[in-house]
């Protein structure tokens, strides 16, 4: 699907798809280390965005200035623009209640709140709408249903969702993150800690989702990035190094390090 | 090879050796301790040590000394509770890694140790004296006082193990909470709260056992009376305040009734760290 997608649009990135998120000149620091150096991307809406590179380059920290997750540590501080839908979500007066509402985050491993299942899809619900009972019965079956995790969950929605398996759980995380009804979704090694069919499971589903959100997805899985994603960025050093269409980046990237890279010269 | 093979053998022998006798020993003690105030207090555990009151002195019971033990712990337990989990919420989730936070966490370690003689003396002035002076001269120990002393007991106790149980849960989880929306109040009372609650009842659990032991902080505040009294404004009685006393009558039928006394205050020790624990192993959460 992807293949033939490429195949019938080798257009260049920037017009690929209107960009969903503009990343201008993002610096960040960690207590004063330099950890992204001057990130510069655009993020076409409605497709899956791979980023990769060695451990450390900065990746998971660009993906956690995405929902400004990183804010609740302290000494911790981003510089530049990321402007989703044309405002800039690192200015302060943007509501972080809004951004998360729209950025949703799934982490490396599944962490499913210590209540039911049912309860860990509806609970974020709650906290941004109120619906009737019947109306977030409907929400939660629907997420569930997205998440394609519906079928083995529909018998035990009052059970707990941490008798739940390692996929299992990490499906059901999806499911809470879409229930708000997203627009960005960002995935951090979303299949780092899964066997590989609970793998394979969830990669189906990144590109179910995608018709629906824009996806952003950090992986230290190469051909996860081949398989799955319509454009992936090389991060070096908290440098972007490459960012193009997934089939040019592994096929004739246009940067030594970034081909050093792929080809397993180092990382 | 085989000499590595047989030198890891012995050395595990002897790890194993030694570390089973150590179990042993800490065994064979509390077994001897429970076998001792049994064996030494069962001649008087009888129908009347429940049903009589210390004023019959060798033909009594402890009826008051239980009942005063419950209240006083009751009192001491209901005030160290939402004063300990609420600071140690505090000291976790809004003040960690903070010079603030770290100073208190120092202080309420300090407290941890303090001698609990101290602690009946502090309640000793703030409390039974000043009250003393406000009724013209009547002395004024109460069951209420004491039960202030044991409560500064039970809270560095309770705040110590509320803060390191929400510690223990993984920052994934909040950062997983915060990602949808949801404001660091309802993440802390809804989720953090909820993951971490077999530990901290257990904490309270563990601070009620330790309370229920002390002696010494109840001489200068609850006293001691050889009547039923159920208003925690009287003098009261309590457990180990009656075994301290009778352990040091000469008579053989007090000193019965104090291992009598003993015995139940150990069970209801032991019985509470058995419920803690299957608290512990029932609802325990696992998050890798």
């Amino acid at each position: 699907m992807t293949d033939s997608a490429l195949a019938t649009n080798p257009a260049p990135v920037a017009a690929a798809a209107a960009p969903k998120l503009v990343v201008r000149d993002l610096h960040f620091y960690y207590n004063g280390f330099h950890a992204l150096k001057g990130i510069s991307m655009d993020i076409p809406e409605k497709q899956v965005t791979a980023i990769i590179g060695p451990s450390g380059c900065g990746k998971s920290t660009l993906l956690r200035v995405f929902n400004r997750i990183y804010a609740i540590y302290p000494k911790l501080e981003a510089k530049g623009s990321i402007e989703l839908d044309g405002a800039n979500i690192l200015d302060p007066g943007y509501s972080l209640n809004r951004l998360r509402s729209k950025v949703g985050m799934v982490f490396q491993k599944p962490v499913p709140f210590p209540m039911t299942i049912f309860e860990n899809v509806a609970y974020g619900i709650r906290h941004h709408e109120k619906l009737s009972k019947t109306d977030m019965e409907g929400r939660v079956e629907q997420a569930l249903r997205s998440a394609a995790l519906w079928d083995e969950v529909k018998d035990k929605l009052k059970q707990n969702a941490l008798g739940l398996s390692g996929g299992q759980q990490q499906r059901l995380c999806i499911a809470r993150a879409i229930a708000l009804r997203p627009e960005v979704l960002l995935l951090d090694e979303p299949t780092s800690a899964l066997d590989p069919i609970a793998t394979s499971r969830i990669e189906q589903l990144v590109e179910e989702l995608k018709s629906q959100f824009t996806i952003v997805m950090v992986t230290h899985n190469m051909q996860q990035a081949a398989r799955v994603s319509d454009l992936t960025a090389f991060m070096y050093l908290g440098e972007l190094i490459e960012f193009d269409q997934t089939e040019k980046i592994f096929t004739k990237p246009g940067k030594k390090q970034t081909e050093d890279y792929i080809t397993g010269r180092f990382g | 090879m085989s000499a590595l093979y047989l030198r890891r053998r012995v050395t595990n022998a002897a790890a194993m050796t030694l570390s089973m006798l150590a179990t042993l020993v800490g065994l064979a003690f509390l077994a001897w301790i429970l076998w001792e105030t049994l064996r030494q207090g069962i001649g008087a555990l009888d129908l009347k040590l429940f049903t009589k009151v210390t004023a019959y002195g060798e033909d009594g019971g402890l009826l008051n000394s239980m009942v005063g033990s419950l209240v006083i712990n009751f009192i001491g337990i209901g005030i160290a509770t939402p004063i300990g989990v609420l600071a140690g919420t505090w000291l976790a989730e809004y003040a960690n890694r903070t010079k603030l936070g770290e100073s208190i966490r120092f202080l309420n370690d300090i407290l941890l140790s303090a001698p609990s003689i101290v602690m009946g003396l502090f309640v000793y002035t703030i409390i039974v004296l000043p009250s003393t002076a406000l009724t013209h001269g009547s002395t004024t120990f109460s069951g209420f006082a004491g039960g202030v002393a044991l409560a500064l007991i039970a809270l560095p106790v309770i705040v110590r193990t509320t803060d390191e149980m929400l510690r223990l849960v993984p920052s994934t989880l909040r950062e997983a909470a915060l990602s949808l929306g949801v404001p660091q109040w309802k993440l802390t009372l809804q989720i953090l709260i909820r993951a971490a609650r077999s530990g901290i009842i257990t904490g309270v659990l563990l601070a009620l056992a330790r309370i229920s032991g002390e002696t010494a902080p109840l001489l200068f505040t609850a006293f001691g009376n050889n009547y039923m009294a159920w208003n925690p404004m009287d003098k009261m009685s309590s457990l180990p305040q009656i075994i301290y006393q009778y352990a040091n009558d000469p008579g053989e039928a007090m000193h019965a009734l104090a291992w009598a006394g003993a015995f139940v205050v150990t069970m209801f020790v032991l019985l509470l760290s058995l419920v803690s624990r299957l608290i512990l192993s029932r609802t325990k959460v696992s998050h890798d």
